[in-house]
């Protein structure tokens, strides 16, 4: 059994990093006012930039970087469409995320049966020794390790500094804040492209750290999995680390219980309901829909009358800032 | 001295515009497009000849076109009516999948004698609609956004697919994930070659939507909560019933759709058997947007672009996925054509900087 556990939370933690990342540049871009739907896409960009250049270059570093630069670069798309000329930002997002799927599987096939040594695991000693915590955090890649780290930083980031207070302006009243002196296109470009980047690094953290392969579309929804995150985390950096990893668990939890069956007593009081419920609830991909379907219900609690004010959406996200057309 | 870009608002959209937009789109994104193939080392042109002038000049490229246009219009209108209320239903693709297991199920299940067609696409309906009701009543009752919910909703959808074609529904030799093959009176009968009966539904669907949105009442009430949802509500429209009518019959369009690809080609579920129609659906309604029957025209283009494009994949052995990157570029331009109708934009040497133009920060 602590196997088990130690086993799950390891496991946690390593499929937990690629969505930390990806949510935190989402909920940058979202305070701004910004929805970006191309997380997926931009993952994808940055996981086979990466690959390609740490096959090249032999530098799992370096193609770390690159990955991230290439999902900035990436989003660059979006913040054009999006801010510049005030398209719809569902449609663009979608788009970005057709064409970076399209673009890794076409561009990314003749890399696809190529090998990488990748991030090797950095165990931190003495904390290590800890039980159950100290295998699951202490023994992590680098890139892991700067997943964790970037939560205080986002938070510090978005709460504490002139740039972040400004962005999270933009993002609930653009026009008051221009009003100030606030370069709203400019922060609003420059959070897109933040959550490119941490998108892109999100994808290359998959690629180089915890497959240590690329296949087209490898990132499997976790692009969509992080813009359900946002929400769930209601805008909030510290609950997006809990979300990634509630998230991580419950895809890590899915693929331990295959085979594991869960069952009360025939004797137990309608056992003949319980059982096929309990087997149902517990089928492993059943399981897996539990994050989309807490996504629902979290959205649906937070969505509710005097809660939306102190929930932190972002009150101009979805619509374009124009300041003096129309 | 500096290069100035001056935007400002149109009064009015010239005709050559309006109309030649999506003309201009579509062959933007072909050219951008073609440097992916040049990049391969593929004669774009020749290549494109085959995809779209062979494909559809050949009686079986139109034949195939047409075959394939039937989920795609479904899926379009799907996304197109909510979109006329102003509501993004993204989540198509997992109301296709719910009303492929319904009306799969009614087929296996079901033995309705001749009824039993009807019968299967009246349960994809349901099955869709259902699917599409949840977030319709999240939006309508408490205001949550449907653009979230329709796309979770997709995920479940897809991942309770594999679930029941790996358990319940799980049928046919062998262990394969898929279900058991539809008998004989659950598989739409073919008109010519690969042709079927579900173009039948898609054509009378499509003119159902058209008469729904130009002729009726609730056609009005949706169009005019889409434009101006505070004036609609002051004209006594109820907003929430049209939230939820509207993302309801879109869900069940879309549960037809999948309902026909499974009853009229593959005859079995299986877990990718909707290759993203549900996404694709997204530049269909937005290129359709003005009308039902622009729908139906984006979606044989669409068509047109997934029939040739699996030919220059066995022709010229370049990625499936060229596809994928060609819908994605007509998005991408037709989302830069709707600016260029909105606004005209010059470009000027001044001296000075002259106050503050919209392209700052670009």
């Amino acid at each position: 059994m602590v196997g088990f556990v130690v086993g799950l939370l390891v496991a946690t933690v390593q499929s937990g990093s690629s969505l930390i990342y990806a949510s935190l540049g989402e909920l940058v871009a979202e305070r701004a006012g910004i929805l970006n739907l191309g997380v997926e896409g931009m993952m994808l960009v940055g996981a086979l930039c990466g690959f390609v250049t740490t096959v090249v270059t032999g530098n799992p570093y370096l193609g770390f970087l690159v990955g991230a630069v290439a999902g900035m670069a990436f989003s660059s798309i979006h913040a054009f469409l999006s801010i510049t000329l005030k398209s719809d930002q569902v449609i663009s997002g979608v788009m970005l995320t057709l064409l970076g799927t399209g673009l890794t599987t076409f561009f990314g096939k003749p890399w696809v049966s190529k090998s990488i040594d990748g991030f090797g695991r950095v165990t931190i000693p003495v904390a290590v020794k800890l039980p159950y915590l100290g295998p699951a955090l202490f023994n992590n890649t680098v890139p892991d390790y700067l997943a964790i780290l970037l939560v205080p930083a986002v938070w510090y980031f978005l709460g504490h500094t002139n740039l972040g207070l400004e962005i999270s302006a933009i993002g609930d009243d653009p026009e008051t804040a221009d009003t100030m002196g606030v370069h709203v296109f400019r922060l609003q470009y420059l959070a897109v492209l933040i959550g490119g980047a941490l998108a892109g690094a999100a994808g290359a953290q998959l690629s180089l750290a915890f497959s240590k392969l690329w296949i087209g579309g490898m990132t499997a929804g976790r692009g969509w999995i992080a813009i359900a995150l946002v929400i769930f985390a209601q805008w909030r950096p510290s609950r997006a680390i809990v979300g990634a990893y509630l998230f991580g668990g419950i895809s890590a939890l899915a693929i331990r219980t295959q085979g594991i069956s869960f069952a009360v007593g025939h004797a137990f009081p309608f056992a003949g309901v319980i059982n096929p419920a309990l087997a149902f609830l517990t089928n492993s991909i059943i399981l897996s829909t539990y994050p989309y379907v807490a996504t629902i219900i979290v959205l649906a609690v937070v969505s509710q009358g005097e809660l939306r004010e102190r929930i932190g959406a972002p009150n101009a996200l979805l619509q374009a800032y124009s300041r003096e057309l129309d | 001295m500096r290069l100035s870009v001056d935007v400002s608002a149109r009064e009015d959209i010239p005709p050559w515009l309006a109309y030649g937009a999506p003309v201009f789109t579509v062959i933007a994104a072909l050219v951008v497009g073609s440097v992916t193939l040049v990049a391969v080392g593929v004669n774009p042109l020749a290549a494109y000849v085959d995809m779209f002038v062979v494909t559809a000049t050949q009686p079986f490229g139109i034949l195939q076109t047409l075959t394939k246009a039937i989920p795609l219009v479904l899926a379009g209108l799907a996304v197109y009516l909510p979109l006329r209320a102003n509501l993004w239903n993204i989540g198509a693709q997992g109301q296709i999948y719910l009303g492929a297991i319904v009306g799969t199920w009614v087929g296996i299940n079901v033995d309705g004698g001749a009824f039993t067609i009807p019968l299967l696409l009246v349960g994809a309906a349901v099955g869709g609609g259902l699917w599409g009701a949840v977030p319709g009543w999240l939006r309508a009752v408490y205001g949550v956004n449907e653009i979230i919910t329709t796309l979770m909703m997709t995920f479940i959808a897809t991942l309770f697919t594999n679930y029941l074609v790996r358990g319940p529904m799980q049928g046919g030799s062998g262990n394969f994930p898929q279900s058991a093959s539809l008998p004989q009176a659950a598989q739409l009968p073919f008109i010519v070659g690969p042709l079927h009966v579900g173009i039948v539904v898609a054509l009378l669907l499509t003119v159902a939507v058209w008469v729904l949105i130009k002729r009726t009442r609730l056609g009005y009430e949706i169009v005019f909560t889409g434009s101006n949802p505070d004036a609609a509500e002051q004209a006594g429209m109820d907003r929430a019933r049209i939230y939820f009518t509207v993302l309801v019959l879109g869900g069940a369009l879309a549960g037809l759709a999948g309902v026909v690809e499974i009853a009229g080609i593959q005859y079995r579920l299986r877990p990718g058997f909707s290759p993203g129609y549900g996404f694709t659906a997204i530049p269909i309604a937005l290129l359709g947007r003005n009308g039902a029957l622009q729908v139906l025209v984006a979606s044989l283009f669409f068509a047109l672009v997934f029939v040739g494009g699996s030919t220059i994949t066995v022709n010229y052995g370049v990625p499936a996925s060229i596809v994928s990157i060609i819908q994605a570029l007509i998005i991408l331009f037709l989302i830069t054509a709707e600016f260029v109708k909105q606004y005209s934009v010059s470009l000027g040497i001044e001296r000075a900087a002259a106050g503050a133009s919209v392209g700052e920060g670009a």
